[in-house]
């Protein structure tokens, strides 16, 4: 377990050398817990300092809730954990007004929900229903809560994991794609290899299970989340990053072939901006200060695989997003000279 | 505004990358630029191969100039900025846009250029432009650490593989093809030697005309005919391949030349002339004007004019009765000297003064008058002599190069005799030697000329047999491989069998000259070999001839005349005799129409004993 990074002043800026040691302890601490899953754990971190919310897609059992609990003990932040239920209401995310008797006069008291909270896994998402999914929607855009008329501020960070079952689909509301272009990244968590396994059950079946230290807090969080905005970016890299975001239109100039046939519609500019800012982020985990080329690339994917809608016939014959942004990326040329 | 020293470091450390990017570009176009001028000289020469492409060598030096230009022009286009040299190292350099990032910032911001952003990076940000302005500068320096990393040797030009290949194959195969013979380039020299012909004879032609021209004024006929000349000099000049259209013009206005000479032209100059001579005499007593010059004469009939009043009257009868004796030959220098002739005596005799006055004043104007038609018909017949002698030359280099022809050839010898004669494949227009073998008998007195010419193509043996006297030419072309055989009899013939495929035509001409015959013999072109003189010349070369020759055109002609002639037997050295033959076949030929090729043959046949 490893020591705490030292607390920097509330305001006191992060450098690009802490920030890069910074998040160095923080991947380290959650993979004392997490075996193997590293993209997904780097994923999940450039999610976190870009202030964004991440959807976790995978089969039950595979870590997606002791992930997201390790990374609330490794930043030392509030957690909490909402299983989405069909029965589940906004009030009972949000919170609600309750009449409580304070020196013989009752009044109505807000009382706050679990998404006032740092870190929030909204496990099983698509299983409420979408009147509720809405109220965690409008929730992570705004990084408030409106009741009766009152609005209440969200302590940042805030960032929500919401996980689904892409086996179990009975009784579950899909959400809609307006909704899914809210979160920043989709996360695809993988099988893990045998080895992995193995590291997984020696960890786990032992007498004593391993758990992560606290690597950084909240306002290191935020400060990175600030640090990162001010990454430089080169005009061409911005302009690569459009480019593959119009390629993923049907009707873009650039489309691949595979994008034409099968997608019906293509990443909104939200999905360029969430190119942009996460491959900053990339790039200061590489130790850069400037992104290139292959950060955007590297993002693409978890960036974009749920902007990409597609259409019956890509849905019928089996054409993942996923291979579909790969198309775009192969299509679209990284802009260099000979 | 000064630059910030990390920028500066930076494109300074980015020249030799920028340099060698420009190499690159310059090398790849190259090569691309040598693919296509290769496979443009490959498809020029397959062109030069299939068909005659005379601007082969011209269309070769052209592209390789274009593909020099093109190249030129290219590497000035492709010269690269030093962002796109940025992009370039950081995509093989592996520095993740660190390059093309801090110059395309220092670009887009230009505030974040100047050197005053090293100042304001050191302190602690306290504003996002801060805070960005730091970054960027961080982001600088990284980018110059990187870069002093990067090895710009391994930036080295490429060459792209297809076009390469493409070079390396075109020019594979242009070297067998240029280097094997090429049969297109004998037509071409063919063609080449073809316009310098008509050049040079166009030249000639030109001279010609100027000759016609000078000193003269309209109306006048040389004058017409040189405008007829220039036409045809132009059209010689606009279309020097044309073969047979620039003969056939020539032909045309030889033609029209030869209808307008008078064929008895030098037997009238040598009326004129003895003519003249005559009156000169009988007016001075003297030979003062040998030269038959009709001014001079016009002179000493002045004198006559003034002595007549004073002459007795058996001067005048004596006058008239000399007169009277130059009708036949005033006759034959034009009806107008005959009756000033005969007018003038006749005036003497009576003693009319004034009409004999009158009449030798017409006498002198008629053979004045006489002596300019003279002039005329020889200008004349000098500028159809150039024609043909330009048609024969534009002739000839039509025929060489032409090779490998087979054919038969039928051939006579001189007089009387039979022939045959094998030839031998020949290549081009040759000249042949043939062996000959005849008999002949001559008969009778006299004199008179007599001219045998055989002239084959490879090896030959004639017998001739005949019998006669006069003068024959035969002239006879065979070419290829073949065997001839010719019969011919008489003395005046002339022509010469031909029955080759090609230039097999002869011609001769037919006349009334006499000559001797006499024993044919081997023909030998030593030094020392004897020739049989066969006869005595009347006259020289140049002077005129009183028969004129008669064209004909066949594979044979036979002609017979009686004429008187003796073998004086002489045997001489040929070499002493045929300078004389050379000249009066060489004047034969100018006075004569005899077609051009044939002639050529005759000029060949002599200019062999130079040789």
């Amino acid at each position: 377990m490893t020591e705490p990074a030292v607390a920097t002043p509330a305001q006191a800026e992060l450098s690009a050398e802490a920030f890069s040691d910074l998040a160095e302890r923080i991947e380290r601490e959650i993979k004392t817990v997490i075996v193997g899953q590293d993209e997904l754990v780097r994923h999940t971190l450039i999610c976190l300092i870009a202030n964004g919310h991440a959807l976790l897609e995978g089969v039950p059992g595979l870590g997606k809730t002791m992930l997201v609990r390790t990374i609330a003990d490794v930043i030392d932040c509030t957690f909490n954990r909402i299983q989405f239920t069909p029965d589940l209401m906004p009030a009972d995310i949000v919170g609600t007004n309750v009449l409580i008797e304070q020196d013989g006069q009752r009044q109505f008291r807000f009382q706050p929900g679990p998404v006032f909270s740092n870190l929030l896994l909204a496990d099983e998402i698509n299983r409420a229903t979408p009147k509720t999914q809405s109220a965690l929607l409008e929730a992570m855009q705004e990084q408030q809560v409106s009741i009766a008329r009152d609005r209440h501020q969200l302590e940042p960070p805030f960032f929500v994991l919401a996980t689904q079952n892409p086996l179990e689909m009975e009784g579950t509301y899909p959400l809609p794609e307006a909704q899914l272009d809210r979160f920043l990244f989709k996360l695809w968590v993988p099988f893990p290899s045998e080895d992995d396994l193995v590291q997984i059950i020696e960890r786990t079946t032992g007498s004593q299970t391993p758990r992560a230290g606290k690597a950084a807090d909240a306002k290191q969080i935020v400060a990175m989340q600030r640090l990162a905005r001010s990454v430089p970016i080169a005009p061409h890299v911005t302009a690569y990053a459009v480019s593959v975001l119009a390629a993923t239109h049907p009707d873009g100039p650039r489309a691949p072939a595979l994008v034409k046939e099968y997608v019906r519609y293509g990443g909104s500019p939200r999905g360029a901006q969430a190119l942009v800012l996460t491959g900053k982020i990339n790039a200061l985990l590489e130790g850069r200060y400037n992104v290139s080329v292959d950060d955007i690339r590297a993002v693409a994917l978890p960036a974009l695989r749920h902007r990409v809608i597609r259409n019956f016939e890509g849905e019928a014959e089996g054409i993942t997003s996923d291979a579909i942004v790969r198309a775009v990326l192969e299509q679209v040329p990284a802009p260099a000279v000979d | 505004m000064s630059l910030d020293p990390l920028l500066i470091d930076l494109r300074r450390d980015l020249r030799p990358f920028h340099r060698r990017l420009w190499l690159r570009r310059v090398v790849r176009g190259a090569t691309r630029i040598a693919a296509a001028v290769a496979v443009g000289q490959l498809l020029l020469a397959l062109v030069a191969r299939l068909m005659p492409f005379e601007w082969h060598a011209y269309f070769a030096m052209g592209l390789i100039v274009a593909g020099l230009a093109a190249l030129a022009v290219y590497a000035v286009r492709v010269r690269p900025t030093l962002g796109e040299a940025a992009l370039a190292v950081d995509s093989e350099q592996g520095l993740s846009d660190r390059i093309s990032t801090a110059l395309a910032l220092a670009v887009a911001r230009p505030e974040l250029a100047d050197e005053a952003i090293g100042q304001a990076s050191a302190e602690e940000p306290t504003t996002d432009e801060q805070r960005f302005a730091r970054l960027v500068r961080r982001q600088r320096r990284d980018a110059v650490v990187s870069l002093a990393t990067a090895d710009p040797r391994a930036f080295r030009p490429r060459l792209p593989r297809r076009s390469s290949a493409t070079t390396a194959l075109c020019i594979a195969l242009l070297v067998p093809v240029l280097v094997l013979p090429n049969a297109q380039n004998d037509v071409l020299a063919q063609r080449q030697q073809m316009r310098d012909a008509a050049e040079q004879q166009a030249q000639k032609l030109d001279q010609t005309a100027k000759r016609l021209e000078a000193g003269r004024t309209d109306p006048d006929p040389r004058l017409d005919i040189a405008r007829e000349l220039r036409k045809a000099i132009k059209e010689l000049r606009d279309r020097p391949e044309d073969l047979d259209r620039n003969l056939a013009r020539l032909g045309s206005l030889e033609d029209a030349l030869r209808s307008r000479i008078d064929p008895a032209n030098e037997q009238r100059a040598a009326a004129i002339t003895s003519l003249a001579r005559s009156l000169s005499r009988l007016s001075t007593g003297t030979d003062s004007n040998t030269a038959g010059d009709p001014d001079k004469t016009k002179q000493d009939l002045e004198q006559l004019k003034e002595r007549l009043p004073k002459m007795t009257d058996a001067e005048r009868e004596q006058l008239a009765r000399q007169l009277g004796d130059l009708e036949t030959v005033a006759r034959q220098a034009g009806g107008d000297a005959q009756a000033a002739l005969a007018d003038a005596a006749r005036a003497v005799r009576n003693k009319d003064n004034v009409a004999a006055a009158a009449a030798l004043d017409r006498l002198s104007e008629a053979l004045q008058r006489g002596q300019q038609q003279v002039d005329l018909n020889r200008d004349l017949a000098g500028a159809a002599s150039d024609i043909q002698q330009a048609r024969r030359d534009l002739a000839r280099a039509g025929r060489q190069g032409q090779q490998g022809q087979q054919g038969q050839g039928q051939g006579q010898q001189g007089q009387q005799g039979q022939g045959q004669g094998q030839g031998q494949q020949g290549q081009g227009q040759g000249q042949g030697q043939g062996q000959g073998q005849g008999q002949g008998q001559g008969q009778g007195q006299g004199q008179g000329q007599g001219q045998g010419q055989g002239q084959g193509q490879g090896q030959g043996q004639g017998q001739g047999q005949g019998q006669g006297q006069g003068q024959g030419q035969g002239q006879g072309q065979g070419q290829g491989q073949g065997q001839g055989q010719g019969q011919g009899q008489g003395g005046m013939l002339g022509g010469g069998g031909s029955g080759a495929r090609h230039l097999g035509s002869g011609h001769g001409g037919s006349g009334g000259f006499r000559g001797p015959t006499g024993d044919n013999r081997q023909f030998g072109t030593g030094d020392l070999d004897p020739i049989f003189a066969d006869f005595d010349r009347l006259g020289r070369p140049g002077d005129p001839s009183y028969i004129a020759g008669q064209g004909g055109d066949g594979q044979s002609q036979q002609g017979q005349g009686q004429g008187q002639g003796t073998n004086n037997n002489a045997l001489v050295p040929w070499t002493n005799v045929i300078q004389d033959f050379s000249d009066f076949a060489t004047t034969s030929l100018d006075r004569t129409y005899v077609p051009v090729d044939v002639r050529d043959y005759v000029r060949d046949y002599f200019s062999s004993f130079d040789r």
